[in-house]
């Protein structure tokens, strides 16, 4: 009987519109409004690449060791070096980062003995041409210059 | 005299995807139809195959890692379980203390992430437009604890083999505990809306019925299996990575239908929670673990599964001592599941195609690797 | 570490039905698994389903050896509700071999099956629906045995479905 009455007063249809009713209050939005509040990612978001210089005389911390390029399962790390006569070691001359084809997994991070490459904070990769995908030293050192909106 | 057969012309064949919204990916389905009664299928699968187990053999082990996270990419944590304990199995070594309690935590905050998205999709093929955007508001939370612990959302390549690449971030019991007293009332909240709203149930009970039996049959695993009756979790019945330590019940129910499935997910998520809580309060003190300067497994075979949300998720991975596995076999619960497709849905109604295939919880990405 | 013997009462009671075709019943890494002659499989699944509770087919798979005269290993693992165990049966075949399909035994067989033969060209005896399931159906050759590299394709059916000339 009871069952009849709730089921003739429609009691479980209207459950389900309170709860809709009640997650009608403005403290439950959730939405991000993108691109004109930009997303806080986490510290250890990995996003773009980046070669870290060294901030006190501006030279590459990398010292062509090629780990990144072993490591990469992807294998699409370039790393082009020289030997240096006069400090005996490998000077980086080229730095090759194909983007497009990146999974974002962080060996490369992992690899690296010296912290100089880094997947940093920044997420919008996005490139016009196939080509604007593969970052070369200087792009990877510069990193990529978002366009930020004012609303 | 010939037989009496159906006339050709009563059959008619319609094509159900690859492009259709409720087929979860890139499923077609071939359904052999009377008038609205389906009187077979055949699925046809295969537009996402990516050969994972290819590549597998022509990477390291290491490297193979975050390749696995794709195939079940609403699951990516368990994939990421299952293959380091396969390989670990095979070095004969087993992660530490703290990294085994870590791994807990988040596979079973993954397992809840999965079924929150299966909840949502689930009613929206049905036509509860509602649940999904509560579910994805919800599964936001779990994938911001995955962004601040590994730095990845969706395919986080969250462990290494040996234990784990990133120790806990600061406030992780914080935020994980505050993640349980927040969504168990949300899946009252769910239940509210769904569980005994007259059009859910009028749509889901007694909609493909695989009962005990036929789900051995075809070797089907995880909620299905559950939903049958047969109360068997690969967490409860071979315990890896210290499930044995956690207290928790393996939901089941009785009819094996599609309603049945929906209970039995929904009260998975309330025993993960409940596992996640007594997990956050003991992760012991020590090393996190270290991934093996040279991984080289003697010569053999192993076959590690684990209980991935989906059900039994095995790697079977043969070692020939070198640094690249000589083969990995996936054996992914979705695939294997969705062959009892045809099973379930013969002389049902084509309307409750939909509901059945977002019953099984297939991922495309598993099923055609 | 190496293989050691699988004792107890299961290995005894397989090698004295089946004798000699069963060659090894071993446990390496706490896992047992049984070698044997590939025309006993389906009678062996059916011994374990029927009186020894192995209930629940779990995978088909196979395994590539191209150097060796039996091309390939075949592995069915299966395990037991009732007993919370599993075993794995293995065997080798030639290349050309058709080994008799489990589909009347398991069910769960038949895309197993189906996609052994997809991914390494094993055509299974008495199989009803021996088509290709993963590869689109006109493909040419069998993209996991070990003489397949990579990068390989076919590259007929790449320009003709999806007129580029290179997949990649």
């Amino acid at each position: 009987m009871n069952k009849f009455l709730r089921s003739i007063f429609l009691v479980d249809l209207f459950q389900g519109l309170w709860v809709t009713f009640r997650n009608q209050n403005p403290k439950y939005i959730y939405t991000e409004q993108y691109p004109g509040e930009r997303p806080k990612v986490a510290e250890r978001y990995r996003g773009a690449p980046r070669l870290n210089i060294n901030p006190d005389n501006g030279e590459t911390l990398c010292i062509a060791c090629n780990l990144c390029a072993l490591a990469c399962p992807e294998t699409l790390i370039v790393v082009g070096s020289e030997r240096n006569e006069q400090t005996r070691r490998k000077d980086l001359t080229t730095f090759t980062y194909d983007l497009s084809r990146c999974m974002f997994c962080g060996l490369c991070e992992d690899a690296c003995p010296v912290d100089a490459l880094e997947l940093t904070q920044d997420f919008e990769l996005a490139a016009y041409t196939r080509d604007g995908a593969i970052w070369d030293r200087q792009m990877l050192e510069e990193g990529p210059r978002p366009t930020r909106y004012k609303f | 005299m010939p037989e009496t057969t159906f006339l050709d012309s009563t059959e008619l064949v319609l094509n159900m995807g690859p492009q259709h919204p409720s087929t979860h990916g890139v499923l077609r389905v071939i359904l052999k139809l009377d008038g609205e009664k389906v009187m077979g299928t055949e699925c046809v699968i295969g537009y996402l195959h990516r050969g994972v187990e290819k590549i597998g053999e022509n990477r390291t082990y290491l490297q193979f890692a975050p390749y696995v996270d794709r195939m079940d990419y609403v699951a990516a944590v368990s994939n990421g379980l299952g293959y380091c304990l396969a390989v670990e199995k095979l070095l004969n070594i087993e992660a530490p203390p703290r990294a085994q309690v870590t791994r807990v935590i988040l596979t079973e905050l993954n397992r809840v992430a999965s079924h929150l998205l299966w909840l949502g999709t689930h009613a929206l093929d049905i036509g509860a437009i509602t649940p999904v955007f509560y579910t994805f508001r919800e599964r936001e939370e779990v994938l911001k604890i995955f962004e601040n612990y590994c730095g990845a959302r969706l395919t986080t390549h969250a462990f290494r083999i040996g234990g784990l690449q990133y120790e806990l971030y600061d406030g992780f019991e914080e935020q994980v505990k505050a993640f349980c007293d927040m969504f168990l009332p949300k899946v009252d909240e769910y239940e509210e809306l769904l569980t005994n709203n007259r059009i859910w149930v009028n749509r889901l009970k007694g909609v493909g019925i695989l009962n005990a039996d036929e789900c051995k049959e075809f070797g089907v695993t995880g909620p299905v299996l559950r939903a049958a009756g047969v109360s068997w979790d690969l967490r409860k019945a071979q315990p890896y990575s210290g499930y044995e330590q956690y207290d928790f019940e393996i939901p089941t129910a009785q009819n094996g239908d599609t309603y049945d499935r929906y209970g039995v997910r929904m009260r998975e998520m309330r025993q993960s929670v409940r596992i996640i809580r007594q997990a956050v309060d003991k992760i012991p003190a020590g090393p996190i673990g270290k991934t093996p300067k040279v991984i080289k497994p003697p010569v053999g075979e192993a076959y590690v599964s684990i209980e991935a949300p989906k059900g039994e998720l095995g790697y079977f991975i043969v070692s020939d001592n070198s640094t690249q596995p000589y083969r990995v076999r996936v054996r992914p619960p979705s695939f294997i599941n969705l062959q009892a497709l045809d099973r379930m849905v013969r002389g049902g109604l084509v309307a409750d195609v939909v509901a059945i295939i977002g019953t099984i919880d297939i991922v495309l990405g598993e099923v055609d690797r | 570490m190496a293989a050691t013997p699988w004792e107890g009462e299961l290995p005894a009671a397989l090698k004295q039905r089946f004798g000699d075709q069963i060659s090894e019943c071993s446990t390496y890494l706490g896992q047992n698994f049984a070698v044997v002659k590939a025309e006993a499989v389906i009678p062996i699944l059916e011994f374990l389903k029927l009186e020894a509770d192995f209930d629940y087919l779990v995978d088909i798979t196979a395994v590539d050896y191209p150097n060796r005269t039996e091309r390939f290993e075949l592995f069915y693992i299966l395990y037991s509700f009732a007993r919370n165990e599993r075993v794995r049966i293995k065997t080798a075949i030639a290349d050309g071999y058709k080994p008799g399909t489990a589909t009347a035994v398991h069910s769960v067989a038949n895309w197993l099956e189906r996609e052994v033969f997809d991914m390494f060209g094993v055509q299974f005896a008495g199989h009803p629906d021996m088509r290709r399931i993963l590869m689109p159906e006109e493909w040419e050759g069998f993209p996991l045995r070990k003489d397949y590299s990579i990068i390989k394709q076919d590259d007929r059916w790449v320009k003709e479905n999806l007129g580029i000339e290179s997949g990649q």
